[in-house]
């Protein structure tokens, strides 16, 4: 990172009673960064990001926002904004008192104040709905409203605890790309808290994969999806398929694997030893489909070759997943263009995908499935 | 169509037999008596007896004589008082109990209002047993050899802190009703925005509960300036009220007439709080969104 770090977090640990929410964090986000804290629900996200708010006092560890140790500060005494999940506009209040609450908090004069107002009513599009209440406003005005609140002081940092989750898919598509506009425009640092993939990766530049209180990897937004480093991340990233299977070779970094009686080819990872069990994750979009008659010529870098008949095909518009059975019952879903031609229901076709597509890792002891 | 099929599908039908219970009980108990009381305000009495001659000489002595003016204007004094100090009372008991009070909050509550369940005479007797000068407080400040605190013995003191006692369950129970429905991450928001707890309790609390502890407000305001028992109980010689007056002409004296017209103007000045209260709640700024656009 060439810019300096506006967000340190060294070590932090948070427990309530027994649980321990967020087990020693540590992570560094740089000025201007949209960096988005990824994890299924329990994972200790929200936590975390109510530790950066000073909504939460960790039990060990420090946070600086700027330079400035924050630990032990209380929310008001810190320089940032924050965006809920259910919007938490003041029903009491217009829009414009809404949005400028946390000027009024500053002390700023009422003519600072509107020239404010007009700034961030323009900058996300809410011009002439000042004087609504927030119960006259659809669920995506109230969000650029909360957006609004968090912006208009121009905090040091702007923490959102998923913001976007209480929007219908078609506008979150909309605002996934309003709020990426507002963190590239502004050039505060964004910490983005979600359980949506498809969010954190369609945003952020950076993705921190949480699980149980833990981060499972940090980095740009691409290495994570393309190089998962734990079985974790391999398996909650993508909606890979899922195969478990035992090492019968492991020569020259390549693994061969039996799984049901297929055998597969994969690479290895460090460790791994024949007689291994191992669990390989093969994104559904990495697996090339074709007609099992068309002599397909095999490309280099298609290692592994299946055998199988389409059992169904779910359409989602821009691509359809196909189930295909293989082998002795088992399936792989494939995420190809829809209506491929020679390939319907009842089809046998031919799966192949390389040696690298897959990522392989040893299944836990005890972990039978 | 039978009488049955008719109440389940003409929906004018189902909303008569729906209305007329609430219809008849306000008719038959709120305004039957108060327009007899209003008619006989208007009438003479003379030698126990009512006499129909329709003249304003009432509402002349309740409002003109300064002797029934004092009693109005200390009942006026001991109410505002007595909700004052309930409201400080009430609002971090009822606030403690909705934030913190978990699965017991409903507990809580109720027992607060446990002295409901005996009779009004029974309560104040039993302050009176606190208060008294053989009461618990004083008895025992005497046995230890110390003076007595006057002010608890048969004084105004004594009334408003019986009236206190009365009727803060009904100020607690609305005042947490209405904190039970407010979202308490609202504060975290005002936090996060910059504002000191003082402040964030100013701005967003207080506005957002101020409905419900203006009803509280009500309840506690309109029950104390109609008071007689409890300041006959506790207030002394001085302590007569309005309600102690009023009590009086329907008693003693035998002025029903003149007894009607104080409970007019009782009723008069109650509405005229009632509205007073109701100015200062904007629908739109209580966060009530029944208020349409």
């Amino acid at each position: 990172m060439s810019e300096p770090a506006v967000l340190q977090i060294e070590e932090v640990e948070k427990r309530f009673g027994a649980v321990e929410a967020v087990k020693g964090i540590s992570l560094e986000i740089a000025k201007g960064e949209f960096f988005a804290l990824l994890g299924p629900s329990g994972s200790g996200k929200t936590t975390l990001l109510r530790i950066l708010s000073g909504l939460e006092t960790p039990n060990r560890g420090r946070v600086s926002i700027g330079g400035v140790e924050v630990t032990g500060l209380p929310p008001y005494l810190r320089r940032i904004g924050m965006v809920f999940q259910d919007f938490l506009l003041f029903p009491h209040r217009t829009v414009a008192e809404n949005i400028i609450f946390p000027l009024r908090m500053q002390g700023m004069t009422p003519a600072q104040q509107k020239e404010q107002l007009d700034w961030i009513l323009d900058f996300v599009h809410m011009v002439g709905l000042d004087e609504r209440f927030p119960h006259q406003l659809s669920g995506g005005q109230k969000q650029r409203v909360a957006l609004a609140r968090g912006l208009v002081s121009r905090p040091e940092l702007l923490l959102l605890d998923e913001p976007l989750a209480n929007l219908d898919r078609e506008l979150r598509k909309e605002m996934e790309v309003e709020v990426r506009r507002f963190q590239e425009e502004l050039g505060i640092p964004f910490v983005y808290v979600t359980h949506n993939q498809e969010e954190a990766l369609t945003m952020s530049d950076r993705v921190a994969v949480l699980y149980r209180g833990q981060i499972e990897q940090v980095g740009p937004k691409l290495e994570v999806y393309n190089q998962p480093a734990t079985r974790f991340v391999a398996s909650f990233v993508g909606a890979p398929n899922k195969m478990t299977g035992r090492v019968t070779a492991c020569e020259a970094g390549r693994l061969e694997i039996d799984w049901d009686g297929l055998s597969l080819i994969a690479q290895a990872k460090e460790g791994m030893a024949s007689g291994d069990l191992v669990e390989i994750y093969l994104k559904s979009e990495r697996i090339a489909l074709s007609v099992s008659q068309d002599s397909p010529q095999w490309e280099g870098g298609s290692e592994n070759r299946l055998e199988g008949s389409v059992r169904d095909i779910i359409f989602k518009g821009q691509f359809a997943d196909y189930l295909v059975r293989v082998g002795a019952g088992a399936e792989l879903v494939v995420s190809a263009p829809p209506a491929l031609p020679g390939i319907a229901r009842g089809a046998s076709v031919q799966l192949s995908w390389s040696d690298q597509a897959a990522d392989v890792f040893k299944a836990p002891p005890g972990d039978g499935s | 169509m039978t009488a049955w099929q008719r109440l389940r599908f003409d929906p004018r039908a189902r909303f008569a037999v729906l209305t007329v219970p609430g219809a008849l009980f306000i008719i038959l108990f709120l305004l039957l008596p108060l327009i007899s009381i209003i008619v006989v305000s208007f009438w003479r009495t003379e030698s126990y007896e009512l006499i129909p001659d329709w003249n304003l000489d009432n509402y002349a002595t309740v409002l003109g004589n300064w002797v029934y003016m004092k009693f109005l204007v200390r009942s006026l004094v001991m109410a505002s008082a007595v909700s004052l100090i309930c409201l400080v009372y009430v609002w971090p008991c009822a606030y403690l109990i909705a934030k913190h009070g978990g699965r017991y909050r409903l507990v809580l509550v109720l027992l607060t209002a446990a002295p409901f369940l005996t009779g009004i005479l029974l309560r104040v007797t039993a302050m009176q047993q606190i208060l008294g000068p053989i009461g618990l407080i004083n008895m025992g400040l005497t046995s230890f050899g110390f003076a007595p605190i006057e002010v608890f013995m048969y004084t105004n003191v004594a009334s408003a802190i019986g009236l206190v006692y009365l009727w803060i369950p009904f100020m607690l129970l609305a005042v947490y009703l209405s904190l039970l429905n407010f979202n308490f991450e609202l504060l975290e928001v005002a936090k996060v925005c910059g504002a000191r707890p003082w402040r964030a309790f100013l701005e967003v609390t207080w506005p957002l509960n101020w409905m419900g502890t203006s009803i509280g407000i009500v309840l506690v305001f309109i029950p104390t300036f109609a008071a007689s028992v409890t300041p006959r109980f506790l207030g002394g010689p001085n302590g007569a009220l309005f309600g102690n007056r009023l009590e009086h002409q329907f008693g003693a004296t035998g002025t029903w007439a003149l007894g009607s017209a104080m409970g007019v103007v009782m009723f008069a000045a109650c509405l005229i709080v009632i509205g007073l209260v109701w100015r200062t709640i904007n629908l739109r700024r209580v966060g009530f969104t029944g208020a349409g656009s």
